[in-house]
């Protein structure tokens, strides 16, 4: 199967791989997995007082798809709010990277990684306004 | 026809590996294409059909994770197919955790270690299946089944990282 250069260029060289402390109030973790194949991916969000995703880290134990995934996630979010960020599809992962169709999973798995990160912060500023 | 009816088992997550073995080899005979060389072509057809359903299911009921996981389509416990994600936190921050100490993990007996405990912890998930499955209880066995997943897939991780480290020592 041939990857693209993208892909593999995600996957040699990842972006952003670490951790936030998920206990603070301005990150927001989310945590997914595909249990068929037993990936497990955590994509975390900091999110700056002006309401923009000023970083972003993940750490993905999968196939390279998945990892690339995460990592060109964790680059597009940044700079972004996180309305922004919340309409990345896995669609849209999937096109950049030219996923090969057995490989869309891994796309899938990134979107609701982020998309789990975003309701994890949005929960954080609910609870604190109450 | 299911797996275990196919091979006159009863259908139950514990099951008798002398048994089983005999059951396979018996209608193996029974079905063996060389046994019908001379045969009417339909007949030679059923016999080869018979046979390649034969090995299926022999192939699904010998290893305890794979018999699990069928019984558990039979008993209509709905599993997250390919692409389908869960986000479970007690589970998956566990198996992010395992594969983390994984990761980490610098020497053969480190990793033998982990993967010993990984073992332990499978034997210990499928023993606690048996009565799941006889009390029908679907939430439970599916929760089980998706900590199993990750549990093998771990075992199956460790495996590869010993490869690794004992090819790099060579």
């Amino acid at each position: 199967m041939a990857y693209s250069e993208k892909l593999i260029d995600h996957y040699e060289n990842p972006r952003n791989i670490g951790s936030f402390d998920k206990t603070a109030e301005d990150v927001g973790t989310g945590l997914v997995g595909a249990p068929a194949c037993g990936d497990v991916m955590k994509l975390q969000i900091k999110v700056g007082a002006d309401g923009l995703i000023e970083d972003a880290k993940f750490k993905t134990f999968g196939c390279g798809s998945a990892i690339a995934s995460s990592s060109l996630v964790t680059e597009w979010v940044k700079g972004k709010t996180i309305d922004e960020a919340e309409t990345i599809k896995n669609t849209d992962i999937a096109r950049h990277l030219a996923l090969p169709p057995v490989k869309i999973h891994c796309s899938v798995l990134a979107e609701d990684a982020i998309k789990a990160a975003i309701a994890d912060y949005r929960a954080k500023v609910t609870r604190k306004a109450e | 026809m299911d797996h275990f009816a196919r091979l006159g088992l009863p259908a139950a997550l514990d099951l008798d590996a002398v048994a089983l073995d005999r059951a396979y080899f018996a209608l193996q005979r029974q079905w063996h294409p060389d046994r019908f060389v001379s045969r009417p072509p339909d007949e030679r057809a059923r016999a080869s059909a018979e046979a390649a359903s034969l090995n299926e299911a022999y192939r699904t009921l010998k290893d305890p994770l794979s018999r699990a996981f069928y019984l558990a389509g039979m008993a209509g416990v709905n599993l997250p197919g390919d692409g389908k994600t869960i986000d479970d936190p007690d589970l998956l921050m566990e198996a992010m955790e395992a594969r983390e100490a994984l990761h980490d993990a610098g020497s053969l007996e480190a990793i033998d270690k982990l993967a010993a405990d990984a073992r332990q912890d499978i034997q210990k998930a499928l023993a606690g299946l048996s009565s799941l499955f006889l009390a029908n209880d679907r939430t439970a066995i599916r929760k089980a089944l998706l900590r199993l997943r990750y549990l093998d897939k771990f075992a199956e991780e460790a495996r590869a990282r010993r490869m690794n480290i004992d090819r790099s020592n060579a």
